[in-house]
């Protein structure tokens, strides 16, 4: 029988960026997907080694758009354990609450978006988006900025909280935790939305584990592996929160994963708040010079909203000499031609939106 | 080349024909000019330029076009909290063709050019574009890059140029209104 070949993107509403897309179809069946990546791609590693350290924060917090504070995070700490720098007490806490707060906004986008691509864009929408901006606001409030925030010194932070800042938080949590079970309500006695995503997109264990998935599409399919429990950093070992994981592996797991993280998050946050030590907290200064690295080879992980992001750094004293992401959004979108086959052409941008790629994470 | 064979004496002769049977069936009737429609016609072209031009301006549709980091606040723009539909911004249009203005967010890859291009192509005239953020506007943080174009306006003509990485959407909205200013004549444009 023949099979239709049609092209997708690199420009459409459901790519979540510029992904072109060939797929083979018979009847309505997915045959066959060909991912072409490479529409974004502008080099960051290499411009990274003609810069300084912290002149590079800038263009990390550019890989991941929708959690920039999670790459400038990551990026800062592998140049810590390449200078040998420990991070004070109270900047660990501070770090760990605007982690979990960016966490919570961007699994607010991909609801929002997820929202959109399955035609529930009146509503879903507008309801992620309108929450999400909140938690944007008092991260503008922590860090000054509403998107790009750039926050992270070696050592520590830009600066420490704002004053009442924790009564804005716990006023923001409360309300989110009161809004969660009615995304929960509308989402899931949706008729279209349970048809898009119950049964359909499977990825079993097995097949999570061979491709290397990480993060919510790794644990959604039964695998309980969070870096925030089984690689601890920060003071997450501290804190009592539980990684969620669930065992279909459907379209449906993971967007109950992102749910039940959001929920944890929040938890999280409250907590970190609660238990803060008083201090300093900010960190060293950007001119700082130097004199040698200590760790030549420094590789660190991180659970940023997307999965587990590593960053391999070698390092000279000034600058980076190479470094080298791993990013979790390309390792999960290398998923999508396995999962998507068999399905109809109508669920392939269900799937795709529940992998959650950032295509300037891919290309970089 | 279906295997429809053309005969172009045929359709000649067939047109003749209908002409002529036009001609016979207005045999006798005088066709007199209606003053009243006449000058209903001069109005309603003078009207209509401003009422045209009054419907474009209150009705400008921006293009469902992300690249990068920017396209995050286009999405906000296009949320609940900038509300840019009670200004005729209605809510981003996923085709080129039904799209009036396009707004580039985000960095343009030298593989990008010609699909930018071609949507640009595909939007019916007259139509805009805004240039949202450092990296469309000049190359932004990526101006040592060398897959990375320093600017869309060296690909297509650009009528609103924001500043900002990312602009806030408030910006956007105010980008937006300039457009209109332009589109009605109060600022002075290409």
């Amino acid at each position: 029988m023949a099979l239709t070949r049609i092209n997708i993107g690199p420009v459409h509403p459901s790519t979540h960026g510029v992904l072109r897309l060939v797929v083979d179809l018979d009847g309505d069946t997915v045959v066959d997907v060909d991912t072409r990546i490479g529409f974004l791609h502008r080099g960051v590693e290499k411009l990274v080694e003609n810069r300084k350290y912290m002149q590079c924060p800038p263009y990390m917090e550019k890989l991941d758009y929708a959690a920039p504070l999670s790459v400038d995070e990551l990026f800062v700490a592998t140049v810590e354990k390449a200078l040998g720098i420990e991070v004070k007490e109270r900047a660990q806490y501070i770090r760990v609450v605007l982690l979990e707060l960016q966490r919570i906004a961007s699994h607010l986008l991909w609801l929002g978006t997820t929202c959109n691509d399955l035609g529930q864009l009146t509503t879903g929408f507008m309801w992620a988006f309108m929450d999400r901006d909140l938690v944007l606001r008092l991260l503008e409030e922590a860090t000054g900025s509403r998107m790009f925030y750039v926050n992270m010194r070696l050592g520590g932070l830009v600066r420490d909280l704002p004053a009442g800042f924790d009564e804005h938080a716990n006023k923001l949590l409360d309300y989110l935790e009161k809004r969660l079970p009615r995304y929960e309500r509308f989402i899931e006695k949706n008729p279209v939305f349970i048809e898009r995503m119950k049964g359909v997109g499977i990825l079993s264990k097995e097949d999570a584990l061979d491709l290397g998935v990480t993060g919510q599409i790794l644990r959604a399919s039964g695998v309980d592996y969070d870096v925030r429990k089984d690689n601890t950093y920060y003071v997450y070992n501290k804190l009592h929160f539980s990684s969620k994981h669930a065992v279909s592996g459907d379209n449906f797991a993971r967007y109950k994963v992102r749910m039940m993280e959001i929920g944890e998050s929040i938890r999280l946050v409250r907590e970190a708040l609660r238990t803060m030590p008083e201090g300093d907290a900010v960190g060293m200064p950007v001119k700082l010079v130097m004199p040698n690295a200590k760790n030549r080879i420094s590789i660190v992980s991180r659970e940023v909203p997307r999965g587990e992001e590593l960053m391999y750094l070698v390092a000279d004293p000034q600058s980076a000499y190479r470094l080298s992401i791993r990013a979790p959004t390309f390792i999960n979108l290398a998923a999508l031609r396995h999962i998507a086959r068999g399905c109809r052409i109508a669920d392939l941008f269900a799937i795709t939106s529940t992998l959650d790629f950032i295509m300037a994470d891919v290309d970089r | 080349m279906n295997g429809i064979d053309y005969d172009g004496q045929e359709f000649e002769n067939a047109r003749k024909e209908m002409d002529k049977l036009v001609q016979d069936s207005l045999k006798g009737r005088e066709i007199k000019p209606n003053v009243l429609f006449a000058k209903l016609s001069d109005l309603s072209k003078g009207v209509s330029g401003k009422l045209v031009n009054w419907s474009r301006v209150n009705s400008v549709w921006p293009l469902q076009f992300g690249l990068a980091c920017c396209a995050m606040e286009l999405m906000d723009f296009a949320s609940s909290r900038v509300d840019a539909e009670r200004k005729g911004f209605l809510m981003l249009r996923p085709t080129p063709r039904q799209a009036d203005v396009m707004v580039i967010a985000g960095w343009v890859t030298k593989s990008m050019i010609p699909e930018i291009k071609r949507m640009y192509e595909q939007m019916a005239k007259p139509r805009y574009v805004i240039a949202y953020g450092e990296c469309a506007t000049c190359g932004g943080p990526w101006w040592e890059s060398y897959n990375i174009i320093k600017g869309i306006d060296q690909v297509l003509p650009v009528d609103v140029f924001v500043a900002g990485c990312p602009p806030k959407p408030e910006n956007l909205f105010g980008a937006m209104i300039k457009l209109q200013k332009k589109l009605g004549g109060d600022i002075e444009g290409r």
